[in-house]
């Protein structure tokens, strides 16, 4: 039986800053054997336990999509020892990848429904993942309408910004940007997500919406969503959490009696109403 | 029939039978305190003891255990996974109740998608000498908690002491074939059985802790924010005596350590308890739990309601440690019948409504 | 002959009618002090906040814990959050307890006026781990006092030890029975206390046996001492010093010490704790206490005070006028370590 906490190793392919502060890189990782690359099947919303052998572990979302085959993305944001560490790391860099961890976003039950994602700043990351899944040849036509809702500070701080300006060219998904503040040089909607998402006022027919960002917008944005209509069941958050093993043996990522890092990081609305508040 | 006799007089043959095959670890005395180790000389086994004050859940999921280590070498890294020697351990000695925390956590760590295979590595190549209890003390309650005090269950081979020998009872097909190999063993005879069964029946009616702890976790679970904790939380200091001493309890932190000169490392676990403050607390700054109430209660529920909710089982095997050696004397008792309280008045309330 | 019993009795009753007064006059909100424990050798803390429960407060030789350490964090935050109403806590004090309370104020950790000495005159602390020891693992059921004598019975003995030889080492040679007072603290001690100048000189004779071994002698002692521990850092949570929002030893950026249970990594917390608490360490022997395993930090606990008096001419929790040897400087300090050739 194989050592759950060993890492697999996968070298940096490329390194790409992904705002203006360059505190924030996405890192693409290449397995070093073909069959850890075959085994990592992910779906969007999961994590992996991303190592610097001798620094640390840290849990990080993946930011690519399982259709972007070949390699692994990880947006870090450079915050404690292990992801400053990450930043002073340069290309052919061995890392250490434990995954894929956590529930995910549930691909399969949002079929044939409209999807509205709804993203935060630096937590954009696995809703990148989202939606280029859905967005994909072969997944496409499973799924309604497709929205997404992204706010941030300012300019600087918009992660994907290559990703963005494709998806806003085709037709079969809405994009709406927002900043906080007036901005010279800005196309997109000015306000925090909230206000911008009352406006958008995507309807919650058939829809589900994934909220993912920090804990005063994900507050404000549910209870615009509850405003239109959307039920509890309807609202998943992927939750964050201080974690150390990553598969529920450690005991600290607990909520009540769930395991973030195995019964989430997702979770409806639903489901949280139901856990204790210490989150 | 099965059952054999060991005199205890014969220990030191046994000792010598058994660390053929087996490194042997039982209860010796230091500095006062009773410690399972690894005996090397038969005179050390201490065979006159309560319990010891470490659980001996230390033999399973030792204090600081190394997950892997790893060699650089230039730009290749090279990891050894095969960190749990291939040896076999007899633990001679384990209580009912330190038995039964084995198979609590046993369950935890092979539960849901992740199975954590040192934990079961080394639990399958450690094998159970139990021996009852025959007097218990006041601080156990093993008995309220699906357990009591000659509990064969969670064993290989079950000792009873009749005071100059032991009743040997082979449990598991480990125990079964560990005994038939010591084949120098008398049989028991009838007496020594009625003497044994005598003796756990006396033992059980000794108990004189008994807490009610029937749907009490759905209980806890409701009351999440009741005034209570507060003021059962009051006198905790949050040194986590209680989570290093108990059985059950096996959290544990994850530390990577690093010898740059020679260019290797090792990641390894450490015991870790919720009663930490940085336990859960997030890169942020943000911690979930910030306060006293928040970990005790943390603690407390994770024995007697998620344990419950999840395995059917109550996470506690009523050792009493916690109320032994709790340096501001929080006694857990005091707690569950306070909680016990406020349950029956409700009912009460509810029925007159 | 002492009685100790009644000693014990006396210092009950005198604390429950201070405690009482104190109540009666609106002069405190909340009051901690020691209640009955549920097993023998141990006491509670216990807060009480109406007059009615006053008979819950206790005193026997068990009274081992330093009540100072409620006050930090919760309760100061309690205070804080409720800053018009200015609280008032009266904690019940033995001459340790009382100098950490005086150490924290210096210390800008709580303050003068919210906080009320209630001054006892301790008769000592047994050490309830060497009691123990002298039974093995039998259980014990009660312990009484019996003129010079402790009585300690369990289910099927009863046996008489001398009250001496088992008081706590710490206790054998502390000077301050009674909280200290001084012109500035007068204000904030009510019951017992004894003047600064009436204090005894401290020779540390009980430390002179440990001195005199040599290099390789001492580190087998203190490896011997200190390889039991598990680092539950129960010492640092009993320690009412040990305050700071984030401990040394979980720090992280960068990490300096590591948490395992090897040797070397026990015995550098425990001596970097002791630095950290040099010249405020009031040796109360909460730490020792607290233990787990009944590692008893005594001999740590003395030689700091014995450096701190020798160097600096300092004792911890005196007053509140003089700054603590490591919150301040003298031109005149000594810097031998600086300027010495080895």
């Amino acid at each position: 039986m194989p050592n759950p906490y060993v890492p697999k190793l996968t070298t940096i392919k490329s390194i790409k800053a992904e705002n203006k502060v360059n505190d924030i890189k996405t890192f693409e990782l290449v397995f070093k054997k073909e069959e850890d690359l075959k085994e990592f099947n992910y779906i969007p919303g999961q994590f992996a336990e991303l190592s610097l052998l001798g620094k640390g572990e840290c849990p990080i979302g993946i930011a690519s999509s399982p259709t972007e085959e070949g390699s692994i993305k990880f947006t870090i944001k450079k915050m404690g020892t292990v992801t400053t560490a990450f930043h002073e790391c340069e290309k052919g860099q061995v890392v250490g990848v434990r995954g894929p961890l956590g529930n995910g976003w549930p691909v399969e039950d949002m079929k044939g429904k409209n999807i509205v994602i709804i993203g935060g700043g630096f937590a954009f990351s696995t809703l990148r993942s989202l939606t280029e899944y859905l967005l994909d040849d072969k997944n496409r036509k499973n799924y309604g309408d497709i929205t997404v809702i992204y706010g941030n500070r300012d300019s600087g701080e918009v992660l994907y910004k290559e990703d963005l300006e494709r998806w806003q060219k085709r037709d079969d998904i809405q994009v709406v940007l927002t900043i906080d503040r007036e901005e010279e040089g800005w196309n997109g909607k000015v306000g925090f997500v909230a206000p911008i998402v009352k406006e958008v006022a995507p309807s919650s027919d058939n829809a589900v919406a994934l909220v993912c960002g920090p804990p005063i917008m994900i507050k404000t944005t549910i209870a615009v969503l509850e405003e239109l209509k959307f039920k509890d069941e309807q609202i998943l958050n992927s939750l964050e959490m201080r974690m150390k093993c990553g598969i529920g043996k450690c005991g600290r990522c607990n909520i009540g009696d769930k395991y973030v890092c195995v019964d989430g990081p997702v979770f409806s609305l639903a489901e949280l109403k139901q856990m204790p508040n210490e989150y | 029939m099965s059952e054999r006799i060991l005199k205890k007089e014969d220990i030191n043959k046994f000792y010598e039978a058994a660390s053929k095959t087996y490194k042997f670890y039982g209860p010796v005395r230091e500095k006062g305190n009773i410690i399972f180790k690894e005996i090397s000389n038969p005179e050390d086994l201490v065979l006159d003891y309560f319990n010891s004050k470490i659980p001996p859940k230390e033999i399973v999921l030792p204090r600081t255990e190394t997950l892997f280590e790893y060699e650089m070498k230039g730009n290749d890294i090279i990891i050894n996974d095969d960190v749990v020697p291939d040896e076999k351990v007899l633990l001679f000695g384990i209580r009912p109740c330190d038995a039964y925390s084995f198979t609590l956590l046993e369950t935890f760590f092979k539960e849901g998608k992740y199975q954590d295979d040192l934990f079961i590595k080394r639990r399958k190549n450690t094998t159970l000498i139990g021996i009852g209890c025959n007097e218990p003390k006041s601080t156990c309650f093993c008995t309220s908690v699906n357990t009591h005090p000659h509990d064969k269950e969670n064993v290989d081979v079950f000792l009873t002491d009749l005071k100059d020998k032991y009743l040997v009872i082979p449990i598991s097909e480990k125990g079964k074939d560990l005994v038939k190999d010591l084949n120098w063993l008398e049989k028991a005879t009838e007496k020594d059985l009625e003497k044994a069964l005598k003796l756990s029946e006396t033992a059980e009616l000794s108990i004189k802790t008994k807490l009610d702890l029937k749907d009490l976790h759905e209980f806890l679970m409701k009351n999440f924010d009741s005034e209570l904790w507060k003021e059962s939380s009051q006198s905790c200091i949050g040194c986590g005596t209680c989570a290093f001493l108990c059985p059950t309890c096996s959290c544990f932190d994850v530390i990577d350590e690093e010898d740059k000169y020679n260019n290797r490392g090792r990641r390894v676990r450490v015991w870790d308890t919720c009663q930490f403050c940085i336990y859960t607390l997030h890169t942020s700054g943000h911690n979930p739990r910030p306060g006293r109430i928040q970990r005790f209660r943390n603690r407390i529920l994770h024995k007697f309601s998620y344990y419950p909710i999840k395995q059917g089982l109550i996470g506690c095997v009523g050792c009493g440690r916690c109320i032994q050696y709790c340096p501001v004397n929080n006694d857990l008792r005091k707690i569950i019948n306070k909680f016990n309280e406020l349950k029956n008045k409700e009912k009460e309330e509810m029925v007159v409504a | 002959m002492s009685n100790i019993q009644k000693e014990n009795e006396e210092i009950e009753r005198f604390i429950r009618e201070v405690s009482r007064d104190l109540f009666k006059e609106n002069k405190v909100d909340l009051i901690i002090g020691y209640g009955k424990g549920s097993i023998p050798f141990n006491t509670t803390p216990i807060f009480i906040s109406e007059e009615n429960d006053i008979d819950k407060l206790i005193w026997n030789n068990f009274c081992y814990i330093n009540l100072s350490r409620y006050l930090l964090p919760s309760l100061n935050d309690f205070i804080r959050e409720n800053k018009d109403k200015n609280l008032k806590i009266g904690v019940i004090s033995k001459g340790c307890t009382a100098r950490s309370i005086i150490q924290l104020i210096i210390e800008n950790q709580i303050k003068p006026e919210n906080v009320v000495i209630i001054g006892m005159e301790c008769n000592g602390i047994l050490n309830r781990k060497k009691i123990e020891k002298e039974f093995g693992d039998l259980e014990i059921t009660d312990i009484l006092i019996n003129g010079d004598n402790i009585i300690v019975k369990g289910d099927k003995f009863e046996k008489e030890l001398a009250f001496n030889d088992y008081l706590s080492e710490l206790c054998k040679a502390c000077k301050i029975r009674a909280p200290p007072i001084s012109s500035k603290v007068s204000d904030i001690i009510v019951g017992k206390s004894q003047e600064v100048s009436s204090i005894e000189e401290d020779d540390f004779s009980d430390i002179s046996e440990f001195e005199s071994k040599s290099s390789e002698e001492k580190w087998a002692h203190i490896s011997e001492l200190l390889k039991d521990c598990t680092r539950c850092y129960a010492c640092r949570e009993a320690c009412p010093f040990c305050y700071c929002n984030l401990c040394f030893i979980d720090q992280n950026l960068p990490t300096w010490f590591s948490k395992t249970s090897n040797l070397g990594e026990i015995v550098i917390f425990h001596m970097i704790r002791a630095l950290h608490v040099a010249g405020r360490c009031v040796a109360c022997g909460a730490c020792s206490n607290a233990c787990p395993m009944g590692i008893d930090l005594t001999i740590i606990t003395r030689k700091l005070e014995k450096i701190v008096k020798e160097r600096f001419d300092f004792t911890a929790g005196l007053d509140l006028d003089t700054l603590p040897p490591m919150m301040t400087f003298k031109m005149d300090d000594k810097e031998e370590f600086m300027l010495e050739e080895d």
